[in-house]
């Protein structure tokens, strides 16, 4: 790949894939694949699962392209294909884990446990404990930094239901962390 | 604002989604209250770790697999292009065949009852070359429709 179609801007990029361009496409996939593993990964809780999902949703943005008229950005537009095809799969894989069931689950390991592991990973073991609405509003508004509005939008859901899954999956998050590693290591961890 | 209505609104004021009047009395209760002050530092370390979670890469070659996949005929089939050409060779198949076409469908509209035309002798053939020609029409129409929804379903 050329360096010169690498520093293309996006515009550029996606009109030229749009026409078919595959070496212009090939820049956008470069560009965008962690971002669209890494929420599809968080979304569908599996590497290989989200590796199919992000790879489908490559490929469906690629079909799809020639009808991208630029009234959203791309990167949300692509993100929109993402979790699409994330919620589909997930919707064919199993019910949904009701959040007093999966708040009952028990934690594995003591307290202690958390002294030999990074928080981050504590956090995103917890998240995906998480209902699938719950999980899939805190992506999209922390991961993707997407608003309340534009979440409301992709998910079709009412933005109060946004914001309220949102501050519900925090809560649930902080009560989680406090339960596992208890205060006094996790102020330790936070402020060291 | 008591301690319950700060532990509601801790994480409206860490994303800073408060009004400036409810800001200064959570601030106000803040300082005399330990407790808070323990839930509103855990809530900001949480959510500013959630704001910086890493990106994640997926398998080496994922690329490559990606351009690999890509259907060929993209621009063909996915085009209102298609429908441009197909319609002067399907307008040269009627013109080609008006003369049994008009027979056919006016015989077909007879024999259904639609019209009150008189059934014109129709042959086999006529009537086969209408029927196909409605048939093939109604194909187009729905392959055009499929094509649209698909479209429409893939920028959902």
């Amino acid at each position: 790949m050329s360096k010169n179609v690498e520093s293309t801007s996006e515009e550029v990029l996606v009109s030229r894939s749009a026409r078919g361009d595959e070496q212009a496409f090939g820049v956008l996939v470069e560009r965008y694949k962690g971002m669209l593993y890494s929420m599809a990964r968080r979304l569908m809780k599996d590497s290989g699962r989200a590796e199919d999902a992000a790879q489908e949703s490559f490929i469906k943005a690629w079909a799809a392209l020639p009808g991208f008229k630029g009234e959203s950005k791309f990167s949300s537009w692509l993100y929109r294909i993402c979790y699409n095809t994330c919620i589909s799969e997930l919707r064919k894989r199993k019910p949904e884990v009701e959040l007093d069931e999966a708040m009952g689950v028990p934690v594995e390991g003591p307290a202690q446990e958390f002294r030999n592991r990074d928080i981050q990973s504590t956090i995103q073991e917890e998240v995906s404990r998480l209902p699938d609405d719950y999980r899939a509003a805190l992506t999209l508004y922390h991961f993707n930094g997407l608003s309340y509005e534009e979440i409301a939008k992709l998910t079709h859901k009412p933005m109060g239901t946004v914001k309220a899954h949102i501050h519900r999956a925090r809560a649930v998050l902080k009560t989680r962390l406090v339960e596992r590693v208890g205060w006094d290591n996790l102020k330790e961890v936070m402020w060291q | 604002m008591n301690c319950e209505e700060i532990r509601r609104s801790v994480q409206d004021y860490v994303t800073r989604e408060l009004s400036i009047e409810d800001r200064r009395l959570f601030d106000a209760h803040l300082v005399e209250c330990a407790e808070c002050q323990r839930e509103l530092a855990l809530m900001t370390a949480l959510v500013s770790t959630l704001d910086h979670q890493p990106v994640l890469e997926p398998s080496p070659g994922f690329g490559q697999k990606v351009l690999a996949s890509l259907p060929r005929q993209r621009s063909f089939a996915l085009s209102p292009w298609w429908a441009i050409a197909l319609a002067p060779m399907l307008a040269g198949l009627v013109w080609l065949f008006r003369i049994p076409l008009e027979r056919g469908v006016a015989g077909l509209l007879g024999r259904l009852g639609v019209s009150n035309v008189t059934v014109p002798a129709v042959s086999l053939q006529q009537a086969g070359i209408a029927a196909a020609a409605i048939v093939g029409l109604g194909l187009l129409m729905a392959a055009g429709g499929a094509v649209f929804c698909w479209r429409a379903y893939l920028q959902e």
